[in-house]
């Protein structure tokens, strides 16, 4: 057979290259037939790889062929994929060709067959199919090995976005699987009892560690085992942009690059993409180490267009950017350097720098930036390799800062970084006189001149002010001038100036000139005018000020004020056709008066005062309320004034005065009205309108009644601080009669007392004269020396008269009684002072009850004694003791009541009072007459009491018609005796 | 490697300062007996389970569901080279000292190797730092038994030549699989730390004197 094939081929090749006709013939008669068909796969691309022959193809002849491929799953007849490959096939060549199965291969077992055809130019129509070779099967299940449960494909990588087919295989039926897509259960088709598969459209990008996707095997609530895939799913790979290169030297291209997302995934499934440069005029290649950088090395001088592919790879795919240049267009120079200033004066210089040398003949474009007092200029030049440049209408004194930079100028590419450096201008002559201003104080004799000055702005100064020249010039005496020179940076200068008009010129100096001068005149009398003040109202911190214009020759007007609290004069220079001006601040600050003077400046340069306006930039409320004096005080009025208040010093206009008055009444006062105050209180109030009135008169009152008043100033803020109302009482209406009667009445007694002191002596004799002591008569002595030397004065005591005779002996009786009284005033004083009218039992001890009077007049010893610290309380006194002192108050008042009786003011009938008896009994009633009985004591206490006394020691006085009687009764130890 | 071995290092000084006050040499008060030891073992076993809750944590998170719900208990069919904490009660029971501690210091052998290669393929920087971390500190506890075997006379278990636990990242063994093994050495580590405390629980009532016993007892709760 072999010997056959052989001879047939030789005799077809000899016959072919004689005549094409006979080749054609041949073709026709014996098909070109796949055969030897092998599939073998690849479970990590899930591929099959089929590999085949042709048979009865010409020896060394190449035949265009294509074949027909037919893929069928589970079962040939389940035909999953149809398609052609063409191909040319040689003699004797093997041919191979692969398929991508969506379904993991492990999941199914797929069959393979192929029939071919020619198509081939030589051979002319009709060509016909082959017949179909036989089913290849494919089947890997087998080669899984022991397990229950197996997922498929094992740890796949795609790209986000794309379609996955997983499946799984259990190999026993009986078990339940569940399959899970991190953590969510998915549901799949069913292929066989054993397989399933699960289409995922569209996977998403979660987490570069990969999806978990797992199948749990399970019988009943029992798990069997459980298997899983780790899915990597990778972002999709980006077109690097902005992809650019660029050379400063001509000896490098810089290459750069967005990279955009990363698409490295981990446990090293995938790394970052990698970029590789291509340069296809050289064909050469470089790997880039970096992700949005590169390097590339020009090595050939000629070579001037560069045509870069920039490509980026990962596993999955492939992306690339082209670009197209030509080197000299990409030159990106390094910045400029040297650079310098030259020939600086105060508004010019030269600026110069250098470029890094290129190439020959190279022609550069650069820019210049010059900064200075807040101003950016800008200018191009076009240099070879050292630049220069001249910087004019520069200011003098300043600091600037020049910088430049640069670019090829024949294909502009883009900038240089900038190179720069500083410089300051020189100084020049200031440009403008100082803007002067004046205050004058007159004093006799002289003036005093405060000359202010603003310093010179920045642009004016052209450099720091040293000094300041004032040259005063008198203009009665021209050949007399002075000059001042005041350091910097003093702005002002006292000059005292005698009365004749001055000329003062001020200049402000620095190291180069003077400034033009700024002048003023003070003339003899400058601020001779007096000017009515109008009161202005500020808004907004601001003051709106306007004047009427001035007749004459002006060639500005001045407004100037004081800035409080610093108290510095500040001015404003307005034109000679503005008659108003919005003086505006900071410095103005609310509750602070500010006064303005408008002054018109002649053209002699001499000011004229035209106005005055003083107002509030925004007024207050009083700070503090007046001390109010009430004086006029009388039952039915009283007057308040505060005379010492100050309107003037007040943080507003105080337009009047409000003064409340709160009384018992509800009815206001005439002229008041009511009003209620912050505290809910009400009160009456009156209103004075006029600042100036500082007294008010509040009448209508009644008298003994208390009124509280309170005054606060207002003004078109408000009222003053709150404060408390003063309290005023109006006295009694007959409290001044009373002291017009009583007045001369005190005076009166006090005459009388005098008078009957100096006439005491007078008086006694008249009013009551002594009474004689029967002891001290002389009738005694003589009666004792002639008759009975034993013979004594009788006491009455001792005899008990049983006939009373008169005896009409005036005279007699006198003297006896005179003598009986001294013999009593004798016995006196051998007894104590004091007469205890309470005895106390022996062993008491401390002191006793002790209720004593002194001597005799113990009416007035109750009154001064001690028997008030020896208050009755012992247990053991006698009952009627304790119900006599039974307490304090009886005590006091019944010493109280003696007192009143020793005086003889005791009313007829109150017989219950102490010692009434004593004194008054026997002489009470009818003066002459002895009474027949004793004096019966009342029923009380008191009088008891009286009965205790020791009979000589309280023994009343005998009076001329003293009763012997009485005497006796009240001393019952001597009539024992 | 070096890094490695220089955190072992550190370990290794971790270790011998950790057992300075148990060398009779340098305690003056005489031989207090491997109570101390047991005891500090003891409380760095629950340090170490105190730890490895927030490493695992974060660990699983890093390695995505399913592996980091909290239901998620798969069967153990892969991961049969980690040594089994589990064992049945009795026969816990039964061990002697010898044998509870070698039990011990060759599980966490076996699984601080294991650990250091779940180190090597952590993606993110804080990760790794976490695992050298208690890899250190599991070196410290290994250290730790071995010097309670060595104060009550007991030897350390040779390594059979050959038998060197070692992380290999096989290429028959899929992602699915690797990111299991690494869910199964952390959960059996929290097994053995837990069965290690009740472990040296035992070892520590049987060592020290019963009127010591509420000291340390109060001492253990610092953690």
């Amino acid at each position: 057979m072999a010997l056959f094939v052989v001879f047939q081929t030789t005799f077809f090749l000899t016959l072919l290259s004689l005549r094409t006709y006979q080749s054609e013939v041949l073709a026709e008669r014996l098909p070109l037939t796949p055969v030897s068909l092998k599939v073998s796969t690849n479970s990590i691309h899930q591929s099959l790889h089929l590999q085949w022959t042709v048979h009865n193809l010409p020896y060394h002849q190449e035949l265009k062929m294509v074949f027909q491929i037919q893929i069928s799953r589970i079962e040939t007849s389940n035909v999953v994929w149809v398609g052609n490959y063409s191909t040319t096939v040689k003699w004797n060549q093997v041919l191979h060709w692969s398929w991508e199965s969506e379904l993991p291969l492990e999941c199914a077992t797929h069959f393979v067959r192929m029939k071919s055809v020619m198509d081939d130019a030589s051979f002319p129509e009709p060509n016909f199919w082959s017949n179909w070779s036989s089913w290849e099967e494919v089947s890997v299940q087998d080669s899984l090995g022991r397990g229950i449960l197996f997922v498929f494909p094992k740890d796949k990588l795609v790209e986000e976005g794309s379609n996955v087919t997983i499946c799984y295989v259990s190999r026993n039926i009986q078990n339940n699987v569940s399959c899970y897509l991190e953590g969510k259960q998915i549901h799949g088709e069913q292929l066989d009892p054993h397989v399933t598969a699960f289409n995922l459209n569209s996977v998403p990008f979660i987490r570069n560690r990969g999806t978990n996707i797992y199948c749990e095997a399970s019988q009943g609530n029992v798990s069997k085992g459980i298997e899983g895939i780790v899915l990597f799913v990778s972002k999709v790979l980006e077109e690097p942009k902005d992809f650019s290169c660029e050379t400063q030297d001509f000896k490098t291209l810089h290459c750069t690059w967005d990279p955009g997302t990363d698409t490295a995934l981990g446990w090293s499934k995938q790394p970052s993409q990698s970029y590789t440069l291509f340069e296809s005029f050289s064909g050469e290649k470089k790997l880039c180490t970096h992700k949005n950088w590169c390097n590339w090395q020009i090595t050939q001088d000629s070579q001037e267009t560069y045509n870069f592919t920039l490509i980026a790879e990962n596993y999955l795919r492939k992306r690339s950017v082209n670009i197209l240049f030509n080197l000299t267009h990409r030159v990106y120079l390094m910045n400029p350097f040297s650079v310098n200033f030259e020939n600086v004066n105060a508004t010019n210089a030269i600026m110069t720098w250098k470029v890094h040398s290129m190439r020959n003949n190279f022609t550069y474009l650069c820019q210049i930036e010059l900064h200075g007092e807040g101003k950016m200029m800008q200018y191009d030049v076009s240099i070879k390799v050292n630049g220069e440049y001249f910087l004019s209408e520069l200011e003098p004194a300043t600091e600037y800062m020049a910088r430049v930079r640069c670019a090829d100028a024949s294909h502009f590419w883009k900038w240089s970084e900038w190179s720069g450096q500083n410089f300051t201008t020189l100084e020049a002559a200031p440009s403008e006189a100082p803007d002067v201003w004046r205050s004058v104080n007159s004093e006799p004799g002289n003036h005093t001149v405060t000359l202010f000055w603003k310093p010179l702005s920045k642009l004016h100064a052209n450099g720091k002010i040293l000094f300041y020249n004032v040259v005063v010039e008198n203009l009665d005496k021209p050949s007399r001038s002075e000059l001042r020179s005041i350091p910097a940076p003093a702005n002002s200068t006292k000059l005292i100036l005698d009365r004749c008009s001055y000329q003062i010129c001020v200049t402000a100096n620095n190291s180069v000139g003077a400034s033009p001068a700024s002048i003023i005149v003070i003339s003899v009398d400058p601020e001779n005018k007096e000017v009515e003040e109008e009161r202005i109202a500020g808004t907004d911190g601001r003051f709106s000020l306007s004047w009427k214009p001035q007749p004459g020759d002006i060639i500005g007007y001045v407004v100037d004020w004081c800035d409080h609290p610093q108290d510095v004069l500040q001015w404003k220079n307005v034109g000679p056709n503005t008659t108003s001006t919005v003086i505006s601040t900071d410095a103005f600050r609310p509750g602070v008066r500010y006064d303005f003077r408008i002054y018109g400046l002649s053209t002699k340069r001499i000011a004229c005062l035209l106005e005055k306006k003083t107002g509030y930039s925004q007024e207050l409320a009083p700070s503090d309320n007046p001390h109010v004096l009430v004086d006029m005080l009388t039952s039915h009025s009283f007057t308040l004034s505060w005379k010492d208040y100050s309107t003037e010093s007040q943080p507003g206009f105080i337009q009047g005065y409000h003064v409340y008055l709160k009384s018992k009444a509800r009815q206001c006062h005439p002229r008041f009205q009511k009003a209620v105050l912050s505290d809910g209180s009400e009160c009456c109030k009156y209103k004075i309108d006029n600042p100036e009135e500082k007294a008010l008169i509040v009448d209508n009152l009644k008298p003994e009644s208390s009124y509280e008043f309170f005054v606060t100033p207002f003004t078109s803020a408000g009222e003053g601080p709150n404060a408390t109302f003063t309290k005023v009482t109006t006295p009694d209406e007959h409290s001044s009669m009373l002291i017009h009667i009583l007045l001369p009445m005190v005076f009166c007694v006090l005459l009388i007392m005098i008078v009957c002191y100096l006439k005491s002596q007078w008086i006694k004799e008249t009013c009551y004269p002594d009474i004689p002591d029967p002891y001290k008569s002389s009738i005694l002595s003589l009666i004792k020396f002639k008759e009975n030397p034993h013979l004594t004065i009788m006491n009455v005591s001792d005899c008990i008269p049983d006939a009373i005779e008169v005896v009409s002996k005036p005279e007699g009786t006198k003297i006896q009684i005179l003598g009986t009284r001294k013999s009593l005033t004798e016995t006196e004083l051998t007894k104590p002072n004091y007469l205890y009218l309470l005895p106390t039992e022996k062993n008491h001890s401390g002191p006793g009850p002790c209720i004593c009077f002194e001597n005799f007049t113990y009416n007035q010893a109750a009154s001064d004694s001690g028997f008030c610290g020896h208050v009755p309380v012992s247990p053991k006194a006698p009952p009627s003791m304790l119900g006599l002192m039974t307490s304090p108050e009886n005590v006091l008042k019944a010493l109280e009541k003696n007192y009143m009786n020793s005086l003889g003011e005791v009313p007829a009938g109150e017989t219950s009072l102490n010692y009434v008896s004593q004194l008054a009994s026997p002489m009470s009633g009818d003066k002459d007459s002895l009474p027949t009985n004793p004096v019966e004591p009342p029923h009380c206490s008191e009088y008891k009491m009286q009965m205790a006394v020791p009979l000589r020691l309280a023994l009343p006085r005998p009076t001329e018609n003293s009763s012997l009687s009485s005497i006796t009764l009240l001393d019952p130890g001597e009539h024992y005796r | 490697m070096d890094d490695w071995d220089s955190w072992g290092m550190l370990a290794c000084l971790c270790t011998v300062l950790w057992h300075l006050p148990a060398v009779p040499a340098l305690n003056r008060t005489g031989d207090p007996g491997p109570g101390p030891s047991i005891q500090k073992t003891y409380d760095l076993t629950r340090y170490l389970e105190h730890q490895l809750r927030s490493l695992a944590g974060t660990y699983l998170n890093y390695l995505g569901p399913p592996f980091n719900e909290p239901d998620f208990n798969p069967p153990r069919l892969g991961a049969e080279t980690l040594p089994r904490a589990t064992v049945d009660l009795e026969v816990w029971r039964s061990l002697n000292d010898k044998l509870r501690l070698t039990q011990n210091y060759e599980a966490y052998s076996h699984l601080l190797c294991y650990l250091r290669g779940l180190n090597r393929q952590a993606a993110t920087a804080e990760l790794r730092r976490s695992l050298a971390h208690f890899c250190t500190s599991l070196q410290g506890l290994l250290g730790s038994i071995a010097g309670v075997m060595a104060a009550l006379g007991y030897p350390l278990p040779q390594p059979l030549p050959g038998t060197e636990p070692t992380w290999t990242p096989g290429p028959a063994h899929s992602d699915f699989l690797q990111k299991m093994d690494d869910f199964w050495l952390l959960k059996e580590l929290q097994t053995w730390l837990w069965r290690s405390a009740k472990d040296f629980n035992r070892l520590k009532k049987k060592m020290q004197p019963p009127a010591a016993a509420v000291t340390l007892h109060l001492g253990a709760h610092g953690f």
